[in-house]
């Protein structure tokens, strides 16, 4: 329909100011407010997950795209029934301790709520005693640990250890990320590792089968 | 001479052999035992590791400091110091305003005194044969260490505050860069790694303006630019040579054939890009010499320069570089020796090792890549020949070299991780580092006297 295709490509575009105007024609059409989100927003924020992926799409793109899904999100609530939001899982993220960089972090929230995933993010700088913290408060279902210096990868290792002594580790998976990072650092301690913002979706719906 | 090389690489002339630059910014610090802070911090101890670098790395050219957080800190971001790292952006003094800031900073705020005094030291000590690189953060990237990364949202949002902002940081950029010409840089760098992460539609609105003005200002003071941007900029280059610098520096995302075609096409150098953690880091000697030889094979010929991907972690094993620098000034026999390994391994060359808890003299052995092109090994040699003298009662020593299959063989039966290294009766004594005179002479006598 087209008042969908109208809000998918509103979202691929991060037009904020015409997302509620769009989503308003949609309803006066006849479309659900769960067609709305499903195949208007969530499908957007899917397009700008695989242009970012094949370098379409940078930053600024990706963070306004969020944000035009995000109002869209907040008019439609009211409108959804129990059981139109299924929520995939639940991620607390952190970047890890000794790193103030959350770009890449946060691009990584937005997709994975893009996808329907629920976001709990600690923030930079977060010690292995926090994020036991926070597992423990909010048992999410994956952690996501995120390092931009190749010297505070080693503080994905001692967040691990930190959940395995609290025995908190088998309780989640593990997902890491950044620059320095690679595979072989996560096989370090059994965790998963992807490339970009785009591909984290991929692997939190694969840890999540 | 190396200066002569790269300066005739960034004239865009065919020179004799590639450049070779090191980015040994806070891994210099390694090569003395200091600290990242210490280096950063510290006029006496930035000098004594840059000029470690030069003598064990032998570079054509060289950063005088890689630290981003400069201008930043100067224009009043807090910074978090690390032991290793160079330090990160705590705060960011314009994340609640839009407004734009007047200060330029001057030859008096922040490190740079120290920064500049260094410059002038080295200058005199090993800028008559290498080129000296003096490092300016980029306005996009100073322009997110003010802002934060709210930044990214404002090029959404509101173009011409990133546009107004964007162009301070230019001027601030212009500052800089004319203290370091004065202190008598060779090169001017603008790094930038943020630039990767915008479009570059993005990059025309609202960076290139600025930009522009900055390598514009290099040229008109007669010295070359490079712009640096780290990530996967290979969508960029193209509007990053509009800038017009002299060179690009990209690091192990970027595809380097691909990017050289861009950058030919604008009759600019490029410069890249060994992997800094998969290779430099965590690989072995013979990595970075393929490495480097690979880089050789699909970029080579003028307009490149060989350089890690961006600036060294501080934990890069001494002799990978020292591997990789063997590897772009004699390309040839690096390949050697790269045959030989593999030839070594597949021919299984019988080795014979010395019964060492039984030695009628203590027997020094030095293992080299080849001492006539890598200079900690030619080093290594010295310091052993130098106190010959004095201990030949007592010691005897031999040298084995990677040029020659049967001296691999040795090195792989002893289990030499690293070359150069220096064993001592049959264990393991330095590695990559000299040791003095002094030193050498005492370990051989304690070699003795267990003996």
């Amino acid at each position: 329909m087209k008042a969908l295709q109208d809000i998918y490509q509103c979202v691929v575009d991060g037009e904020m100011d015409e997302v509620e105007g769009l989503i308003d024609e949609a309803l006066s059409a006849g479309c659900t407010a769960k067609e709305i989100l499903d195949d208007g927003l969530l499908a957007g924020m899917a397009e700008v997950g695989e242009q970012f992926k094949v370098g379409d799409m940078f930053v600024p793109e990706v963070l306004v795209a969020a944000k035009t899904m995000d109002i869209g999100m907040t008019k439609i609530k009211p409108m959804l029934q129990s059981g139109d939001i299924k929520e995939v899982g639940t991620v607390l993220f952190a970047t890890v301790k000794g790193d103030l960089h959350d770009i890449g972090k946060k691009l990584v929230c937005m997709m994975l709520e893009g996808a329907g995933y629920k976001i709990i993010d600690l923030g930079v700088d977060v010690s292995p005693e926090a994020v036991c913290e926070g597992v423990k408060e909010y048992k999410p279902d994956l952690v996501g640990l995120s390092a931009m210096l190749t010297t505070t990868t080693l503080s994905m290792k001692e967040t691990a250890d930190a959940l395995k002594q609290a025995g908190l580790y088998d309780s989640v998976r593990i997902m890491v990320g950044g620059a320095p990072v690679n595979q072989k650092i996560a096989d370090e301690f059994g965790g998963h590792y992807s490339t970009n913002a785009s591909t984290a979706v991929e692997l939190a719906n694969e840890l999540m089968k | 001479m190396g200066k002569e090389l790269l300066f005739q690489t960034l004239r865009h002339e065919q020179a004799e052999r590639t450049p070779w630059v090191p980015f040994a910014g806070v891994h210099a610090g390694k090569l003395v035992g200091y600290t990242a802070e210490e280096i950063l911090k510290d006029e006496d101890k930035l000098l004594t590791a840059l000029q470690e670098v030069n003598k064990i790395y032998t570079p054509d050219g060289m950063p005088v400091v890689f630290d981003l957080q400069i201008e930043a800190e100067v224009l009043g971001c807090e910074l978090l110091w690390a032991r290793d790292n160079p330090p990160s952006v705590r705060s960011h003094p314009l994340s609640g305003t839009k407004e734009i800031p007047g200060k330029i900073p001057t030859a008096e705020d922040g490190r740079l005194p120290m920064i500049l005094r260094t410059m002038g030291r080295l200058k005199d000590t090993v800028g008559a044969d290498t080129a000296l690189y003096g490092l300016v953060c980029g306005p996009f990237t100073l322009a997110s260490h003010l802002r934060g990364s709210d930044i990214f949202m404002d090029m959404a949002t509101d173009q011409d505050y990133v546009r107004d902002l964007v162009g301070y940081c230019a001027k601030v950029c212009t500052a800089v860069t004319q203290m370091y010409i004065d202190a008598g840089m060779d090169v001017i760098a603008v790094v930038d790694p943020l630039v990767s992460q915008i479009s570059p539609k993005h990059f025309t609105k609202m960076l290139h303006e600025s930009f522009t003005a900055v390598f514009d200002h290099i040229r008109a003071a007669g010295v070359f630019s490079s712009f640096f941007v780290c990530g996967n900029a290979t969508r960029q280059i193209e509007v990053m040579c509009r800038t017009g610098p002299d060179c690009i520096s990209v690091d192990e995302n970027v595809e380097l054939k691909a990017a050289k075609e861009v950058t030919d096409r604008y009759n600019i150098a490029i410069g890249g890009n060994i992997p800094l953690t998969t290779t430099m880091l965590h690989g072995t000697q013979q990595d970075n010499m393929k490495c480097v030889l690979d880089i050789l094979d699909v970029a080579g010929g003028k307009n490149l320069i060989v350089s890690p991907g961006c600036d060294m972690p501080y934990d890069v094993p001494i002799e990978n570089t020292v591997a990789a620098a063997q590897a772009v000034r004699n390309p040839d026999s690096a390949r050697k020796m790269l045959e030989n390994y593999v030839a070594a391994e597949e021919e299984d060359i019988p080795v014979e090792l010395p019964d060492y808890g039984h030695l009628d003299k203590v027997l020094v052995e030095l293992f080299l890549l080849d001492p006539a092109q890598c200079a900690a090994c030619t080093y290594m040699l010295a310091a052993m020949e130098d106190v010959y003298d004095e201990v030949k009662d007592i010691a005897e020593y031999c040298s084995y070299k990677y040029t020659v299959k049967k001296d691999i063989a040795r090195i792989k039966k002893m289990g030499v991780a690293n070359l150069p290294s220096m064993y001592i009766n049959g264990k393991l004594a330095y590695s990559s580092i000299i040791p003095s005179r002094a030193e050498l002479i005492a370990s051989i006598r304690s070699a003795a006297q267990k003996g």
